[in-house]
């Protein structure tokens, strides 16, 4: 019983304590944003074709459509063309800034409203692959996906740093992007003006009310309580919206392959075949060719897709099978991209796959890159804080050089714990295991 | 091997849950022992550094936190499950809950893959400068679609997808007889009407003068041929679909759709 609630107990700790996953929820927003950013500058030529108040699918049609099941979107607030051009042009940069991780709560209040405002426009120009982008926009506002590899958490540290060498550091973008963001707000959700669903509006508007509220407790009560009640809050909510990002995933595949499981082709072992032969999803004909040319080829691939989905939920529960079946689905969402012609869809995919990455092999990406980003940047760049810099490679090549998996976890764990104080000991404890990996 | 605290938590076994601060990966000037986040080194983080009265917030955001999340999958995992007891049962209510932002079908090639190229063609009739009525040939559309596609990496979704789907939402809202089911019917006439017309001006079917006065729409579904080492024969049967002449309004056929 006492086991029981001294578990409880922990988990709680956990959960409120710190936003878990931060280099999983990092790559989820990086991939997701990027995904947006490259589709919307791809159809940049299409745009009126796909969304515009005169597209195919014009305002009049969406507004009846609309009206029946109430979905969000700013473009129906006026069918004008500059609005158009005004709100195309505010989803490629939200997904710009989201991509940087630059203002990161906002960013990604505003990618939610471009990708809902674009899609619900027009919802039979989208696919499996918008789908996922849909909902992944909704979640991503939740979570605290901007601790590491974005602008945000460089400005936390430059901030840190200042204000330990004694520095004032005020933020005056921060106040003035909340008031313009709050008149656009109170613009666009003026009673009446958008369908009669509260859902996006009312998390808007709560978003906003939040960061007025983050930001008083952070000027009047230093480390106080009403502060850290805050942090626990966010790390709560970004906890949970990462778990809810992780079932998400898993009922995808879930469904798809459970649904797979009961079809004739899949069970006969043709399935894979005919995709390949369908005319909207051939790019290289000869390709498709090439890939069906025996049929025990395909009958395996065909088998071993319903087993990586169906499966795929179950080996959450073993790490090694997981990450194993990981980078099968990764795999073949990079074929499906090149081969059924479906770039955007594949990229979400993968996307959300990543959120099941291992985080020592986040960090070794992550370290690769900074050390390349780094060596170009660094030289016009460099200041104070040269030891610290010393170190930071140091432990980078602890991370790369520890040639288990286990070894290398141990080492992140290292690093991890080290850094951020656990409280309980066991940062401390696992840096010297860390070490000696 | 690495000291697990306590038992083999879920999150740690997927990667998730390392609890991590940032360093390590940056290797800039600035990259420094610490967490990155606003919160504090020296500060205890979580319910443990509040006092009772703040604890009780806590619990509340966590219990909210907890509930939501719990709903939000089960809704979620009921609208993706077949039809079932609790979906017959609860079906109002898990669609209050999902529509519209939530919904989602990842039916994706399953329970069978599409086996059928489906042909969509259009042909116009229009009225002459001389007063006279012409009829063009078939435009075929789809078969449009497959070129743009032919060879290109990233095709655009107006290639692949608007019409496509434009026909598959006309097809879910016609009985056999072509006769609109429900007010979506009406919706998907007018959104083919409005793809015949741009496709039709780009493909220049009106000389000077033309007025585009009715466009009709045909379809041939024909089946993939099965692989050669399936044994399978095909039945060589192609499905045929024509649809009623619809008129345009004279605001479209002036140019209205871009």
């Amino acid at each position: 019983m006492n086991d029981v609630a001294l578990s409880v107990s922990r988990g709680i700790a956990r959960v409120t304590g710190a936003a878990l996953g931060p280099y999983q929820t990092a790559v989820v927003r990086i991939g997701f944003a990027a995904t947006w950013l490259l589709f919307l500058l791809r159809e940049l030529p299409h745009r009126h074709e796909l969304y515009g108040p005169d597209g195919p699918w014009s305002w009049s049609l969406a507004e009846r459509l609309i009206d029946g099941n109430g979905a969000f979107s700013l473009l129906m607030l006026t069918d004008g063309r500059l609005w158009f051009e005004a709100v195309y042009a505010l989803a490629v940069l939200s997904a710009a800034a989201l991509l940087l991780g630059w203002r990161t709560r906002a960013a990604s209040a505003l990618f939610m409203t471009g990708v809902l405002s674009l899609q619900n426009r027009s919802v039979f120009m989208g696919d499996g692959g918008d789908n996922v982008l849909h909902l992944m926009s909704v979640y991503l506002v939740f979570t605290r996906c901007a601790r590491v590899w974005s602008l945000d958490a460089r400005r936390a540290r430059r901030t840190e740093a200042a204000r330990a060498r004694g520095e004032r550091v005020p933020d005056r973008l921060g106040p003035v992007l909340w008031v313009v963001l709050g008149i656009a707000l109170a613009v666009v959700t003026l009673p009446g003006r958008l369908g009669s669903e509260w859902f996006v509006p009312m998390l808007l508007w709560t978003l906003w009310l939040a960061q007025a509220l983050w930001w008083v407790v952070e000027r009047r009560a230093k480390g106080g309580e009403p502060r850290i009640l805050l942090d626990v809050i966010a790390n709560t909510a970004h906890n949970g919206a990462l778990l809810v990002i992780m079932a998400e995933a898993c009922l995808i595949y879930a469904t798809a392959g459970w649904y797979k499981v009961q079809g004739s082709r899949w069970q006969d072992g043709t399935a894979v075949y005919y995709p390949l032969h369908l005319d909207y999803f051939s790019p290289w004909p000869a390709l498709g060719d090439l890939l069906s040319f025996s049929g025990t080829m395909v009958m395996l691939i065909t088998y071993g897709t319903v087993a990586v989905q169906v499966a795929f939920p179950f080996t959450l529960f073993n790490r090694r099978v997981k990450n194993v079946l990981l980078a099968a689905m990764m795999t073949e969402h990079a074929v499906i991209a090149v081969v059924l012609g479906l770039p955007f869809f594949s990229l979400a995919m993968i996307a959300a796959d990543a959120v099941f990455l291992p985080t020592s092999f986040l960090r070794r990406v992550g370290d690769g890159a900074a050390r390349r980003w780094g060596r170009s940047v660094r030289r016009g760049d460099r200041v104070a804080g040269g030891d610290a810099d010393v170190d930071a490679d140091a432990q980078a090549e602890a991370g790369s050089e520890a040639g288990s998996e286990a070894g290398s976890e141990a080492g992140s764990e290292a690093e991890a714990g080290s850094g951020s104080g656990d409280g309980d000991g066991r940062g401390a404890g696992q840096a010297h295991v860390g070490s000696g990996a | 091997m690495r000291p697990v605290a306590h038992g083999a938590g879920g999150e740690t076994e997927t990667g998730i849950g390392e609890r991590g601060a940032m360093d390590g990966y940056d290797t800039g000037p600035d990259a420094r022992h610490g967490p990155d986040g606003p919160a504090d080194a020296d500060t205890r983080t979580g319910v443990a550094a509040l006092s009772p009265r703040y604890q009780v917030g806590a619990a509340l955001a966590l219990a909210v936190v907890a509930v939501t999340v719990c709903v939000h999958i089960g809704m979620t995992f009921l609208h993706v499950a077949p039809a079932n007891t609790v979906t017959k049962r609860h079906g109002r209510a898990i669609e209050e809950w999902i529509y519209p932002e939530f919904e989602q079908n990842w039916k994706l090639f399953a329970p069978n893959p599409l086996q059928q190229n489906v042909a969509v063609e259009v042909r116009a009739e229009l009225r002459t400068a001389d007063g006279g009525i012409r009829t063009t040939g078939w435009y075929g559309l789809s078969a449009q679609d497959g070129r743009a596609i032919d060879g290109n990496p990233v095709p655009s979704h107006t290639q692949q997808n608007e019409l496509r789907r434009a026909w598959d939402f006309y097809v879910a809202t016609h009985d056999s007889g072509n006769r609109p089911v429900g007010v979506r019917g009406s919706l998907s006439e007018a959104y083919l009407r409005r793809i015949a017309v741009m496709r039709l001006d780009r493909a220049g079917a009106s000389r000077p003068g033309d007025v585009l006065d009715r466009v009709q729409f045909r379809s041939r579904a024909t089946a993939v041929t099965p692989p050669r080492w399936s044994g399978e024969r095909l039945t060589d049967r192609s499905e045929t679909r024509e649809l009623p002449w619809w008129r345009v309004p004279a605001d479209e056929a002036e140019g209205g759709v871009a």
